[in-house]
């Protein structure tokens, strides 16, 4: 349950087992409104796990996770997507034959309130703020790698997010488009976007975020100021490969 | 000047010509096209499910066989009228659909293909064996739709259920489901992150395909007077993917072309007995080397850039005087 005061969103005991595997074991976080968190931790430490997990993709093994007082743990992905709970994925997965504005309209359309000429009018704005407005009608799969990430964005943000869950926003990009990628987050995050950012550039990630969590071998091991994180022993250790003491 | 795109003003020669046809063809090619009809409301309905939805069914044959039977069965064993009989097979075909796709649509890609296999066939099987209701191979006698000897007005009947399938099929791909059934072809998990409710419209999209099969099998069940469990082989769902995909599986004008081209490619080559098939199986493959979106969106796209060039020529003489 919500604390009644900025608290919109908790995870509470969040495990995944696939068999023998325990992909992510008894996690727990909570995310204030307009707060923007760093997920960071080697590769297989859980974190893409956790965004499916959060997001409706996979089913929790156990756990609560709780957006604005309502446990969505069993939840499938699109009734977390219409509570504004968006995510953009590792690799873009764009609908590749769609136009890029199809592309953002299906979300929008996904709310069987929103009209169509509406759906087309604020995907004609949020191209316009990601400054993909001249490729409005080129199919998806035409686009460079770093417009796709940047459409996948303006997909979740035509669900008019409160939760907006970026997983690998910055990899693969181009070093002038990542630094408009950052721009774009923290322009999101001013207008009062809620942000979990997930990456290994953790020079991107530090200039962006002042909350970082950090996940080794699907357990968080450390949670708080970026700077004081960086420096915990257990994350070193598990940046560097050696063995954490839990 | 009344100005159409090239896709719809092929499509308006294309119906004149249909319309036409039976004023110069003899009984015999009235009847071929009459089941011709038969073979494009199947194939339309099942380049919906594949081409749009990306839904690979083997059991749109199944479908087709279903409705043509409860449609007989209705009409002559419980005595309903024909007009309630068909009503009722079409309300069956629409319920069976709904549920096998919520049974089988949670499957995806070639566990999909082979669940739809396998409920085609027990469905065949039980056609065969159930010989006390169904009279097995020996045909179930199906009561005619009109009076006379005439194939035309099967003819025009198939005609006019084309031309209603495909009025409906793009109607409801001009709504917002049209959009969301692309985007689950395209990448489901993302159309699930995007709010799309994929189940949800996975079941519609099979139930209305369905419906449109089961309306094909009962037409043909009513036209030709008898069915037989035959009507949903494997090989005759092998022939209705191969009309869709060489017309065209993204495209529901080009799945009726090419039914109704292979299938009269088909009667116009059938003195050379089994080497027919062999000629559609490569034809097929070269429409897929060569062609992969099938030959009508080749058409359309030659018929469209020659529009284009036509109107980048500059008019000699001025305007027109009328």
């Amino acid at each position: 349950m919500a604390d009644g005061g900025t608290m919109f969103f908790s995870v509470n005991g969040l495990s995944k087992h696939f068999g023998g595997i325990h992909a992510v074991e008894n996690l727990s976080f909570t995310l204030e409104r307009g707060e923007i968190l760093g997920l960071i931790g080697p590769n297989g430490s859980g974190k893409t796990t956790t965004i499916n997990m959060v997001t409706g993709a996979l089913r929790p093994t156990g756990g609560t996770i709780v957006v604005e007082g309502s446990d969505m743990a069993h939840s499938p992905a699109h009734l977390f997507a219409r509570r504004g709970v968006a995510r953009t994925f590792q690799v873009p997965r764009l609908f590749r034959r769609m136009t890029v504005l199809e592309n953002l309209i299906v979300p929008a359309l996904s709310d069987y309130a929103e009209r169509r000429s509406t759906a087309e009018e604020r995907a004609r704005g949020v191209l316009q703020f990601l400054k993909l407005g001249h490729l409005a009608n080129q199919y998806a799969r035409a686009l460079s790698g770093g417009q796709q990430k940047l459409l996948e964005l303006g997909r979740a943000l035509m669900l008019k997010p409160r939760l907006l869950l970026l997983d690998e926003p910055f990899a693969g990009v181009h070093p002038r488009l990542l630094e408009e990628i950052i721009d774009h987050i923290k322009s999101l995050n001013r207008d009062g976007h809620t942000i979990v950012l997930v990456d290994h550039n953790l020079e991107a990630i530090q200039s962006v975020v002042t909350r970082v969590m950090v996940m080794a071998r699907g357990q968080k091991i450390a949670d708080g100021n970026v700077a004081e994180v960086l420096q915990n022993p257990d994350v070193v250790r598990a940046y560097t490969g050696t063995r954490t003491s839990h | 000047m009344l100005h159409l795109s090239f896709t719809r003003w092929s499509q308006a020669v294309l119906l004149i010509v249909a319309l036409l046809l039976p004023l110069g063809m003899g009984p015999y090619w009235i009847h071929v096209g009459a089941i011709a009809w038969y073979y494009a409301l199947l194939a339309a309905s099942w380049a919906l499910l594949a081409g749009y939805a990306g839904q690979f069914s083997f059991a749109h044959v199944a479908f087709a066989a279903l409705g043509g039977y409860a449609s007989a069965l209705c009409a002559g064993q419980l005595g309903f009228s024909l007009p309630v009989a068909i009503i009722t097979a079409i309300l069956l075909a629409a319920v069976i659909g709904a549920l096998i796709g919520a049974l089988v649509l949670r499957l995806s890609g070639p566990y999909l293909a082979l669940f739809t296999l396998a409920i085609s066939e027990i469905f065949r099987l039980m056609l065969v064996a159930e010989e006390d209701v169904t009279r097995g191979m020996l045909g179930l006698p199906v009561p005619g739709l009109f009076t006379g000897k005439s194939d035309i007005p099967y003819y025009y009947l198939g005609l006019a259920l084309v031309v209603l399938a495909l009025v409906a099929m793009n109607g409801l791909l001009a709504t917002r489901v049209g959009l969301f059934l692309r985007a689950i072809r395209e990448d489901e998990g993302a159309a699930r992150a995007s709010g799309v409710d994929t189940t949800r419209y996975k079941i519609l999209v099979f139930v209305v395909t369905s419906v449109i099969a089961a309306i094909a099998g009962i037409y043909y069940g009513h036209f030709i007077g008898i069915l037989t469990p035959n009507i949903a082989i494997l090989p005759e769902m092998g022939l209705v993917i191969a009309m869709a995909v060489i017309g065209g599986i993204e495209s529901l004008p080009g799945a009726v072309i090419g039914a109704v081209v292979v299938f009269l490619l088909s009667e116009t080559l059938r003195s050379y007995g089994e080497w027919r098939f062999v000629l559609m199986g490569l034809a097929l493959i070269l429409v897929q080397r060569f062609a992969q979106n099938g030959l009508f969106p080749v058409l359309e796209s030659l018929g469209r850039r020659r529009q284009e060039r036509r109107a980048a020529i500059p008019s000699v003489g001025g305007p027109s005087n009328g």
